[in-house]
């Protein structure tokens, strides 16, 4: 089984902002070359993640978010210990991320020890469109540079 | 007056919520289901060729994917003017029963199972999906995910992605099946009519069996007396993929069938101010307001539904249990929405048993895997039952196959004036003048429209699992006297 890093890009990327944890996803590629880092996008939640994480030691996930007030572009780092709802982690289908790691740790996965989650603050995610909005991509370049710096602390 | 609030606490604050008006007699007076609707997806797909949506759609939603997939392939084939194959369309089946047996498993053990395994009055920390482990056992909570997977992995091999499906194409499918695969699917199509029978036993044994969960689905504050819309066959059995748009009245009489492209004749939609989602209605009977009756214009589209527009299922085992629930809860229509989980287990088993006759036929292996006798591209409609309703794809293009013009109807969209309704006769029924509004209070109300197994993801992108709430008691003049969370 793999016992290596996972970078999980989460969102949908026609649907403006809520595509930049992908998007983000895939520029790390250019940064982490490390053969232990592998690099996936899903724009899934719930059930369906514990099969992706399935395995790995370490899982960094980037997704979106949305909160009260929030400044576009603002780069979040947390754990589940004290994890908030991001834009993809969950389904209103099934259920929520951290019943998800619940029903794995209850039913023998083998559930990633260390998970870190990286948000960003975005703006748009009802309307349909492969560009950020304005907010955002004015910060695009900053939010790469942050989001590269807690992705090489946590690799490393 | 008071009214009382229920938001599902969402990024997308102030959107998607439940407001509930009561008069000084404490008696719920009326109800509000508001959703928002995704913004642009027929400017989004404008100018685009037609033949490259079925592909764009599989990212409207990631809950129902393969449902959108197959009414765009469906209506991508209309445009072109041209017949899939008979192989290509029992390859698209056969993906689609996969892509049945993975939802239905999810609402019944995910969302459905709690209010009655677990029990609805049962302490919120255990009314969830891991509740329903600990009661049924680890050993079945790993056979649930152990299907689903394995649902996924047909849809994966068939589709050439589980999400991101890229299987239709016009007049056909873009690879085949080969005969190792087929008899791989035929064992796990085996395995899926096993776990079905199995989890309708669970049903038996845990729900039927319980006289307070019966007395809750058959005499509580859950029943609509509405008309039932479903696509069948042409012996009037369900079917998913194909055929005519059936309606049937409150009596169980047919009231009209359409094919996809008459749908504009059949199927209008009502605009609320208080609402950005639209409320389809029955053009025949025209709106008459949020009522019930054999006036009323309203329909739903769900599980039950499909039933009730049927003269049964094309599968043995689904056929008798089909006849075992119309048997016990005293014939056909049934309008007592909280047999709707009832219906989807019914729905599950013909699913994997139809999954399983699809595979063991071996002309699902030919090479005929597309027709390209297209016509000049123009207008194309397409109709298959979601999960969760009937889902139409509409696409207009120019004579180069660009789309000029877009309009979808999705699955739950048809369902919004029944949930409505539903909620606030669930409320009318449990919110009284004395009584206590308490989380069980809220978990009554919630479970009338959760049965419909509401996705609102295609409107309202999505939502945190298991609908966290917060129940808001107002005074008339807006201030908050108690608050209710659920997390």
């Amino acid at each position: 089984m793999n016992k290596h890093t996972l970078i999980l890009g989460l969102g949908n990327d026609i649907l403006m902002d809520d595509g930049i944890g992908i998007r983000l996803c895939k520029k790390m590629q250019h940064y982490f070359s490390e053969e232990s880092v592998t690099f996936d996008t899903v724009s899934l939640g719930g059930l369906e993640i514990l099969e992706f994480i399935q395995g790995y030691n370490n899982v960094i996930f980037i997704d979106a978010i949305k909160t009260s007030d929030g400044i576009p572009g603002t780069v979040y780092y947390f754990t589940p210990a004290d994890f908030k709802e991001t834009s993809n982690l969950s389904n209103l289908h099934d259920v929520s991320f951290l019943t998800a790691l619940e029903i794995g740790k209850k039913l023998n996965m083998e559930v990633p020890e260390h998970l870190h989650i990286i948000a960003i603050e975005i703006v748009e995610d009802l309307t349909f469109g492969e560009d950020f909005t304005p907010e955002v991509q004015e910060k695009y370049p900053e939010i790469v540079v942050q989001v590269r710096d807690l992705v090489d602390k946590i690799v490393k | 007056m008071t009214r009382y609030s229920i938001d599902p606490i969402t990024r997308l604050e102030g959107h998607g919520k439940i407001e509930i008006f009561t008069n000084d007699d404490g008696e719920v007076e009326n109800v509000y289901f508001q959703v928002p609707e995704l913004r642009g997806f027929e400017k989004f797909v404008e100018g685009r060729p037609v033949e490259e949506v079925p592909q764009i759609v599989t990212k409207i939603c990631g809950v129902c994917p393969g449902c959108h997939h197959m009414a765009s392939g469906k209506a991508v084939d209309a445009v072109f003017g041209v017949e899939p194959t008979n192989t290509a369309k029992m390859i698209r089946e056969l993906f689609y029963m996969a892509h049945f047996v993975h939802s239905h498993i999810a609402h019944f053990y995910a969302l459905g199972a709690p209010d009655f395994v677990v029990g609805p009055g049962a302490p919120k920390a255990e009314r969830n999906v891991l509740g329903v482990i600990n009661k049924v056992g680890v050993e079945i909570g790993t056979e649930v995910l152990k299907q689903r997977r394995i649902a996924q992995e047909i849809q994966a091999l068939i589709g050439g992605h589980q999400t991101h499906v890229v299987m239709n194409v016009p007049g056909g499918v873009r690879k085949g099946i080969k005969e190792d695969e087929r008899l791989d699917i035929v064992a796990k199509s085996k395995g899926f009519v096993e776990f079905a029978k199995f989890s309708m036993k669970i049903f038996n044994d845990v729900v039927l069996a319980n006289k307070d969960y019966v007395d809750i689905i058959v005499n509580g504050p859950y029943s609509l007396k509405i008309h039932s819309m479903g696509l069948v066959d042409a012996n009037n059995k369900v079917n998913f993929y194909d055929g005519k748009v059936r309606v049937v009245d409150t009596t169980g009489k047919e009231l009209l069938t359409y094919k996809p492209n008459e749908y504009l004749e059949n199927i209008a939609e009502r605009v609320e101010p208080w609402s950005y989602l639209k409320f389809p209605y029955l053009k025949k009977v025209g709106w008459k307001g949020f009522v019930e009756g054999q006036d009323s214009g309203v329909y739903h589209a769900t599980p039950l539904s499909r039933l009730n527009a049927s003269d049964g299922m094309a599968t043995p085992v689904a056929q008798e249990e089909y006849e075992r629930m119309y048997s016990v809860l005293g014939g056909k229509p049934v309008n007592n929405t909280l047999a709707m989980h009832w219906a989807r287990l019914v729905e599950l088993i013909y699913a994997a048993e139809h999954c399983l006759e699809l595979a063991e036929n071996k002309e699902i292996t030919g090479t005929d895997l597309r027709n390209k006798m297209y016509q000049t591209p123009k207008e194309g409609v397409g109709i298959v039952e979601a999960q969760r309703g009937t889902l139409t794809h509409h696409y207009q293009t120019d004579d180069r196959g660009l789309v000029t013009k877009a309009n979808l109807i999705v699955g739950t969209t048809n369902n919004h004036a029944p949930i409505s309704m539903s909620i606030k006769k669930a409320a009318q029924g449990i919110i009284k003048k004395g009584v206590k509004v308490d989380d069980g209070i809220l978990n009554m109300v919630e479970m009338a429209f959760r049965a419909y197994d509401p996705c609102f993801s295609c409107a309202t992108h999505s939502l945190p699992g298991k609908m966290p709430m917060i129940l808001n008691i107002r005074k008339a003049d807006g201030d908050i006297i108690q608050t209710i969370k659920r997390d």
